[in-house]
């Protein structure tokens, strides 16, 4: 259960991007989400897409893992785009698409549907190999919907309407997943080519004016840290847990909400008890090794601006630049 | 800050960040069901618990979020601020049941933020998505309600 689980996304590899200052990367990265809210035209997301593939190409990390921080949202952009087309209601439209609902297609789809719910009760489908059966399901509903269409062509509809699709949907949806898209893309890259740890000085020298509101920035670093550290330590506690409770007849995917809420408090109260004692050794060592909490303390890693930042940074304030002209400028 | 809330703070920052990869696969979605939300009640019991909470959000996002720039800013922003808001209240009632169950509301109602969140990333409908994302949010915290009691009666949260 928990073999699987990647912790962090870094990927190990040496190019220009991996070089940057992780400052310039984190503010970059956030600034880019921001801006890329100004691009509301086609030329503007051209730009914005062919600087982030120039970004991507030449960072040296392989486009697989790109797609793969893409693939887990894609129902997220289905659904986005679907709800577009509905939503979306002004301006030019497509032919209609008419949409006839008839007799023959809900008897159709009903013993479809009561087949699948028998095949369910009488275990012939388990839950493990459903996921197969729904694609090859949405399969047979677009063969059953195109015969009966040919076979019925005269039949008495029940229901039957219009769907109009709006051109401005279609665009606007595209936009919407493309603005999607390269933002994830965007952070992505972010996390794949700098360490947490690096990602957490970058937040303690970003942060680092807060300090004069009395805000504990350092302690805040600090404490990014130690949960960064001492997550692979406690994830291998809690599979410890997790077997004990399991040879003990405790099984978290099973069971009604009651029972489930049992066997996560049987999983909670062991894993309190351990952070607990952990984090009373790490103070004990702290102190014992001189931490005072506020003190002004060096860091083992120095960051330092090069000449690359810079560069990286201007090609930022281009593309703003080229953002604003052709946003408010361009006719 | 005392040393022992720092250390503290980040390993239960540690153990939200594993119990969101325990339970990854529902966990981002528009209906939201983020069994660790339950440690939002930590706050409840000492108001210390504050950054623990705030950094396992932050760190579980950063290394499990599909969204991760959109989740990173609001996800915190919405924690920040409904803990702000349940220490605030919890200097006037002391009843830890009723101080939870106002937590969850605060939490609950304050999805709105995760609702823009989602409206300005992937244009969803504000009021709907408000919905859908408080409910799942209220359902498990009013779990994590006799959840987090039982645990505090076993080992008692505060006195750490």
């Amino acid at each position: 259960m928990l073999d699987n689980i990647k912790l962090g996304q870094y990927l190990h590899g040496d190019s220009w991007y991996y070089r940057l200052d992780p400052r310039a990367k984190l503010v970059m990265t956030t600034f880019f989400v921001v801006i890329i809210f100004m691009a509301n035209n086609w030329i503007t997301y051209l730009g914005a897409t062919i600087f982030t593939l120039l970004i991507i190409f030449t960072s040296g990390v392989s486009l697989k893992f790109f797609y793969r921080s893409i693939r887990p949202i894609f129902f997220l952009i289905m659904l986005t785009f679907v709800l577009n087309l509905i939503l979306y209601r002004t301006g030019e439209h497509f032919p209609p698409l008419t949409i006839n609902i008839s007799k023959v297609l809900v008897t159709g789809y009903g013993i479809f549907i009561i087949l699948l719910i028998f095949l369910r009760i009488f275990k012939v489908i388990d839950k493990y190999i459903s996921g197969k059966i729904f694609k090859i399901s949405l399969l047979i509903i677009i063969i059953i919907n195109v015969v009966i269409a040919y076979l019925f062509k005269n039949e008495q509809f029940i229901w039957s309407f219009n769907w109009i699709i709006y051109k401005g949907a279609v665009i606007n949806g595209g936009f919407v997943i493309l603005r999607l898209v390269l933002i994830i893309s965007f952070s992505s890259l972010l996390t794949f080519t700098t360490k947490p740890t690096e990602l957490t000085l970058a937040i303690e020298h970003v942060l680092a004016p807060l300090k004069i509101i009395k805000f504990p920035v350092s302690e805040l670093a600090l404490m990014i840290s130690i949960a960064l550290r001492f997550i692979p330590t406690l994830l291998e506690e809690t599979q410890k847990i997790l077997k004990a409770q399991t040879s003990r007849g405790a099984d978290l995917t099973e069971g009604n909400l009651k029972e489930k809420v049992i066997q996560i408090i049987s999983l909670l109260i062991p894993m309190f008890i351990i952070s607990f004692k952990r984090a009373e050794d790490l103070a004990n060592a702290m102190e014992a090794r001189g931490y005072v909490p506020g003190k002004k303390r060096t860091s083992y890693r120095i960051l330092k601006w090069r000449l690359r930042d810079t560069l990286y940074v201007t090609s930022f304030v281009l593309l703003t630049v080229y953002f604003i002209y052709f946003r408010y400028l361009w006719k | 800050m005392k040393i022992k809330t720092i250390a503290l703070n980040g390993i239960v920052a540690a153990v939200y960040v594993i119990v969101t990869a325990l339970i990854q696969p529902i966990a981002f979605s528009q209906i939201q069901f983020r069994v660790p939300e339950i440690f939002n009640h930590l706050v409840v019991f000492n108001k210390k618990y504050f950054f623990g909470i705030v950094i396992g959000v932050f760190v579980a996002n950063l290394m499990f979020s599909n969204l991760l720039p959109f989740d990173l800013i609001f996800g915190v922003i919405h924690t920040v601020l409904s803990l702000a808001i349940t220490i605030i209240i919890s200097k006037f009632v002391h009843n830890k049941i009723t101080l939870m169950l106002i937590n969850t509301v605060i939490f609950s109602f304050n999805m709105f933020i995760i609702a823009y969140e989602l409206q300005l990333a992937l244009e969803f409908p504000f009021w709907e998505t408000w919905l859908f994302t408080a409910s799942g949010e209220l359902i498990v915290m009013v779990i994590g309600i006799p959840v987090m009691y039982i645990i505090n009666k076993r080992i008692n949260i505060a006195s750490h």
